[in-house]
């Protein structure tokens, strides 16, 4: 097997899951001939036609609306929306419509669809191209979503997404679309939604994180590591659900725990999982958890990199949990 | 085929008209119902109009929450659901179609038990009254928020037509709807997939208080379907036979693979835009008396009247048994118990996470989820 990219990973589960599930739809805009904006859907309109892979107006309410409509008559549809920053004009249509249906009709319909889109920042693009809007979603009960970063768990979470009888909301770490590779076994596994992995182990702090900002979170590991320093990683994957269990486990062992999420940080999931972490295991902490986030401000655009949680920001927060 | 069907032509200045006030004949083309479905229709109505006035007294009872009156709209739901296949085509309702959903086949305890969040209610006490919903109708459940379902009704639509069976969709909604823009969103969507949708909007001339002067530059609604390379009609809403057969021309334009259909129906509302609204204050009272004279229930009995097919034992029968079965239906919704507190927690995902088990267990150790909400 070749080495393959995130986005690679994304056009390839794709035209595996529509080969294997008649159902699936791919729909959005560009998705068709252009193969997305960052080639997530490259080769899927040549294999799968028009009628599979549609190229829609450019209205995210139209795109995640008609999901809606295609997944209520069992098609299972996988909608684009070229930018998160983007997903606002179609939110209703998640909030209100996907995220409410099941709930609201008594389980009589069900929305089983995939809104996928590329989250993020660090490529220049400026807060319109660069939000990590996740707490809005992980706030709409009936929602799943999920944040996975590296190609393995895009493809075994993206199968469970598209086989799963829910709306998922899929965020793709866009400034690791070609920076990490990986050779993939040439089988089926697909990866529950909801449960979190560990990426490093180690006993004397334990840094959680997600989506982009898992590639700082292992840079500042490795860094800690060679001060003598071992980090437990931990990769959340998915937001909602979430593991809890394993993070509680993992802090309950070691007491210390730094929590890495790039979203702005009044009200972020590392918020969440901070505020568990204290509720349920604040006598187990031999320091407060500590989060490193993204600031309350719109993503910048000239200094993005100092609003990214870097390794040094990390290292810091990290520092802080052990001089405790 | 179309072509045999198509009596009316898009665009007209004069909106389309069956029977006149007087319910005399005076389309260009025969009456080709039978007899029962001429006065199923009538049915139809004054079961509604019943139901209506049921629905606003148990509410000034304090024995439900809300009501949004559709009384006046009766004409247009009515003749746009005979034209439908309940059970093929897929509708996607607003809240005021009760009339709609009840001449489409739902069953009056289900509509009663919503009404009422009462255990009986198949969508299990989740919503506030008005908002109807039935798998087995193919009824998309109503959700409150203006146009929200016009861009899921385009995607049930194109999944019909990927299907190629011929099935349709009609998404239904007020004039306050077109001004939304999800509602532009998915007339677009619709015109460039050809999606086979019949867009049919009531409007009763206000979106609670804003007259359609003040919603719209447009001259009507029916206009903008232009817009969206879709054939616009304006019909006569306060005449079933005229929405009957327009909605069935619409149908057949949409079932041979011709694409969308907008239907602008006039039409008015005779109670105020719910139990909480003051009309008053933005309604000329001689503009409701003027409506209230072309109220489509006596203008289609003087109809069939004129046919021979009713008469005022019939209207008796009919009455004594719609109030015999809205007695049963109430008696049941109401009999059944409000939905259970436990209820809240279910039908979020395919399965609860472990936090919201987590938050069920934690109530129940001070409530028992088995009892009425209250």
């Amino acid at each position: 097997m070749a080495m393959q990219t995130i986005v690679q990973t994304v056009a390839r589960t794709l035209a595996e899951e529509m080969a294997r599930d008649e159902r699936v739809v791919v729909l959005g805009e560009d998705v068709g001939k252009r193969g997305g904006v960052f080639l997530a859907t490259d080769g899927l309109f040549d294999r799968f036609g028009p009628d599979r892979v549609i190229d829609t107006p450019l209205s995210e309410a139209a795109i995640i609306g008609a999901a809606i409509g295609m997944a209520v008559h069992g098609l299972r549809p996988v909608a684009e929306i070229q930018f998160a920053d983007y997903v606002f004009p179609g939110f209703d249509q998640l909030a209100s419509q996907a995220a409410k249906l099941r709930y609201r009709s008594g389980g009589a319909f069900t929305a089983p669809m995939v809104v996928r889109m590329p989250s993020g920042g660090g490529v220049g693009g400026g807060h319109h191209h660069s939000q990590s809007p996740e707490s809005h979603f992980v706030h709409t009960p009936g929602l799943q979503v999920v944040y996975p970063s590296t190609p393995r768990d895009v493809r075994g979470l993206l199968r469970s997404a598209i086989r799963g009888d829910d709306p998922v909301v899929f965020m793709e770490p866009k400034r690791l679309y070609r920076a990490v590779k990986e050779d993939l076994a040439d089988d089926d596994e697909t990866i529950p939604i909801g449960l979190a992995t560990l990426r490093r182990q180690g006993d004397d702090v334990v840094l959680i994180s997600y989506g982009a900002t898992m590639a700082e979170t292992l840079r500042a590991a490795d860094a800690l590591a060679g001060q003598g320093v071992s980090a437990d990683v931990i990769d959340l994957r998915s937001l909602m659900p979430w593991d809890e269990a394993l993070v509680l486990e993992r802090v309950a062992r070691v007491g210390r725990v730094v929590i890495v999420s790039e979203a702005p940080r009044t009200l972020s999931f590392a918020s969440e999982v901070a505020a568990t972490i204290a509720e349920e295991a604040l006598d187990l902490l031999e320091a407060p958890p500590v989060r490193v986030t993204g600031f309350d401000t719109p993503y910048p655009y000239a200094q993005d990199r100092a609003y990214l949680p870097g390794p040094d920001r990390i290292l810091h927060a990290v520092q802080r949990v052990l001089d405790h | 085929m179309i072509g045999n069907l198509r009596r009316f032509e898009p665009f007209g200045a004069a909106p389309v008209r069956v029977i006149d006030e007087s319910g005399r004949w005076v389309a260009p083309f025969a009456c080709d119902l039978e007899d029962d479905a001429l006065r199923a229709l009538y049915r139809d109505m004054l079961r509604s109009r019943r139901v209506d006035e049921r629905l606003s007294t148990l509410q000034r009872q304090g024995r439900l929450s809300f009501v949004a009156s559709a009384a006046g709209h009766e004409a247009v739901q009515v003749g746009a659901a005979h034209a439908l296949e309940a059970g093929r085509d897929w509708v996607f309702p607003y809240y005021r179609d009760l009339p709609l959903a009840l001449a489409l086949g739902w069953p009056l305890v289900e509509a009663v038990a919503q009404q009422m969040a009462s255990r009986l209610d198949p969508a299990r006490g989740r919503q506030m009254p008005a908002h109807a919903g039935s798998a087995a109708l193919h009824m998309f459940t109503v959700a409150s928020p203006i146009a929200s379902h016009v861009p899921p009704a385009v995607g049930s639509a194109i999944a019909q037509k990927l299907a190629g069976r011929g099935d349709v969709t009609l998404c239904s909604f007020g004039d306050g709807a077109t001004s939304e823009g999800d509602w532009h969103a998915a007339m677009n969507l619709a015109g460039a997939q050809g999606a086979p949708a019949v867009f049919l909007c009531q409007n009763n001339g206000y979106a609670i208080s804003v007259d359609f002067r003040h919603q719209s530059g447009s001259a009507d609604v029916a206009i903008k379907a232009h817009a969206y390379g879709m054939p616009g009609y304006k019909v006569d809403g306060m005449d079933p036979l005229a929405a009957y057969y327009l909605t069935r021309q619409a149908v057949q334009h949409a079932r041979e693979g011709l694409g969308p259909v907008l239907i602008e129906a006039l039409v008015y509302r005779y109670a105020a835009h719910s139990n909480a609204d003051d009309d008053s204050r933005y309604r000329p009272a001689d503009e409701v008396a003027a409506w209230r004279r072309r109220d489509p229930l006596p203008r289609y009995r003087r109809f069939l009247e004129g046919r021979g097919l009713w008469g005022d034992a019939a209207e008796a029968d009919l009455l004594a048994e719609i109030k015999a079965e809205l007695d049963r239906a109430v008696a049941a919704a109401e009999d059944a118990g409000r939905a259970p507190l436990g209820w809240m927690f279910d039908d979020v995902l395919s399965a609860p996470p472990l936090q919201l088990r987590r938050q069920r267990e934690a109530l129940a150790r001070t409530r028992d989820l088995e009892r009425d909400a209250h």
